[in-house]
């Protein structure tokens, strides 16, 4: 963590507060706090990016992994100067909304309060068997030039956490705790995905999905109430928080070689068709179905749920009985093929677009012996059947748009995916 | 598959306290719909039973059990995740070690452990995933039934 620096927003917001205390209310650009960033409309030239936040691909945090695309992050306690700069946060399409270690955050936050007028929990779940149990606090984000206002985040607490209540079983039951960044090999996680809130409709209704719970002191963890909360009060993907350049992201990554690299840097953009450095260009747009899924189809098979999904790092596709792969000694759970094998893929949009996708599959343990000091690599694959997802590799060389349900781009409406 | 189920299905609506994990037997469990506060439908077909719970914020889980009834295999779909350790039973504890083993993934799971098998996959908002034990299927299914 680096102090905060003052920038020049950051000076027009202070220039801003003082006059609010002063009683003038009417300097201009001052209208509130939530206007002070905007700076991503001016110009249009581009080169300032002011709507363009850096990404370094390397092991992770924890530098336990590989293919971990991370950026930093800025939060303030809403309204005011108090910031604080969090590094090495993971960039996911596949999840919406921005969870931080509360072993990370210095700025006191406070908590959100649920409708009963307790704490309000939340517990966020991954396919991989992994949860992340903590409360949810209102923050300011500024990413690059961009800032939204009091969202709701997560504050993710661990075994060991004190001061609220220990996770439920309801949580923990999903298998594997990830708040601390030696398991989560990030400091957080920013959700930058095909949708405004984290949950929505399902966490609404009574009774809710399993994901927030009324953390009062009658939480136990055999026995903790999930609760109902209003769509406003979820965790929000802060893009689409932004006064401009809102209706999505554009994650930019360099081609990777077929024996890989030990980092790679790009950039993680927002808006779509919104300044010179997000044009769509001659991407083509898949839509999502309504669950944020799109097809791809091979060997005359089709996977109705298959994802596109920065949080992924490798591509999962098939198994190993039908790759004829074998699996890695080390690496356990990947593909080791014995040579270089290439793969022709459909993805076919909701709208009926479809596109060939061409990747290929090396040997993890031979990819990560040859280069010990590589953690980069466009070519890992590993099994899972249900569907293509599409991890990290898929970014390399190939912008990606992914664009917010129910915001409108040149391409369209939101949710869909563009390459 | 889904046509037969959508022609075949014999809804039990009501409170039908069979429920079970997997590996275990259809009578010894009564907890998972309780669990997941849900209305339970049950559908017999030749060789095997199906129930499917729908809970809270749309969760659904089936169930896929055997003549003898055990539960062979089961099948999640939902905008969060399941009780992972209610519904793999005895075979929690294996699916957490497996899935530590794989150090070097982060993304869907393939978890196989000899005849025990799980995939979870989706993204937040739609989770989708399966989890069957190969020598509980009986003689005449294959795992593609449990989907």
């Amino acid at each position: 963590m680096k102090a905060h620096t003052l920038s020049v927003r950051d000076l027009r917001t202070l220039g801003c507060a003082l006059a609010l205390v002063a009683g003038t209310f009417a300097l201009p650009g001052c209208s509130s706090v939530k206007g002070g960033g905007g700076a991503s409309s001016g110009g249009g030239g581009g080169s300032s990016a002011s709507n363009s936040l850096a990404i370094t691909v390397n092991a992770g945090a924890a530098t336990s992994k590989v293919n971990i695309p991370l950026v930093s992050v800025t939060i303030c306690v809403p309204g005011t100067m108090n910031c604080q700069i969090i590094q090495n946060v993971l960039v996911d399409t596949g999840s919406n909304g921005l969870r931080l270690l509360q072993t990370q955050v210095t700025i006191p936050l406070l908590t959100a309060l649920d409708t009963a007028g307790n704490p309000l929990g939340e517990c966020a779940m991954f396919a991989d068997g992994t949860f992340l149990w903590g409360s949810v606090a209102t923050a300011d984000i500024e990413l690059s030039g961009e800032k939204a206002s009091a969202v709701p985040i997560q504050i993710v607490r661990t075994t060991g956490s004190v001061g609220f209540p220990t996770v439920p079983t309801t949580c923990s039951g999903n298998g594997t705790d990830a708040g601390t960044v030696s398991v989560l090999d990030a400091n957080g996680i920013l959700g930058v995905g095909l949708f405004k809130q984290d949950c929505g409709v399902p966490c609404t209704v009574v009774p809710p999905a399993n994901a927030y719970y009324d953390a009062g002191a009658a939480c136990v963890p055999a026995s903790c109430s999930t609760i109902a909360v209003p769509l406003v009060n979820q965790l929000q993907n802060p893009v689409s928080l932004f006064t401009t350049d809102n209706n999505g992201v554009l994650i930019s990554l360099p081609t990777v070689g077929a024996t890989g690299a030990t980092s790679v840097s790009g950039s993680l953009i927002f808006g779509i068709g919104t300044q010179t450095n997000n044009a769509l260009g001659t991407a083509k747009v898949y839509t999502t179905d309504s669950f944020g899924y799109i097809t791809a189809t091979y060997n005359g098979f089709s996977y109705p749920q298959s994802v596109i999904d920065s949080g992924s790092n490798a591509y999962y596709f098939l198994d190993f009985a039908t790759t004829s792969f074998p699996q890695c000694m080390v690496v356990l759970g990947f593909y080791c093929p014995a040579s270089s094998t290439n793969f022709t893929v459909t993805n076919i949009g909701n709208n009926g677009i479809s596109g060939p996708v061409m990747f290929s599959i090396f040997s993890a343990d031979t990819l990560f012996s040859s280069n010990p000091n590589f953690k980069v690599f466009s070519n890992i694959g590993a099994p899972f059947s249900g569907a293509f997802d599409y991890g990290i590799p898929f970014f390399y060389g190939r912008p990606v748009f992914t664009a917010i349900n129910g915001q409108n781009t040149p391409g369209g409406m939101g949710p869909y995916f563009a390459y | 598959m889904r046509k037969i189920l959508s022609f075949l299905l014999v809804l039990v609506f009501g409170a039908v306290p069979s429920w079970a994990s997997l590996g275990l037997s259809e009578q010894s469990v009564h907890a998972d719909q309780q669990r997941m506060a849900g209305q339970l439908k049950s559908a017999t077909f030749n060789g095997f039973t199906v129930h499917e719970i729908t809970g809270a914020g749309g969760m659904v889980v089936r169930e896929y059990v055997s003549p003898v009834g055990t539960v062979f295999g089961v099948v999640w779909e939902g905008p969060t995740m399941p009780d992972l350790s209610q519904l793999l039973g005895p075979y929690f504890p294996k699916f957490q070690q497996a899935a530590a083993n794989v150090r070097y993934r982060r993304g869907p799971l393939y978890v196989q452990d000899g005849p025990f098998v799980v995939e979870s996959g989706g993204h937040m908002r739609a989770f989708r995933g399966r989890a069957y034990v190969t020598s509980l299927i009986p003689a005449n299914l294959t795992k593609d039934v449990i989907r």
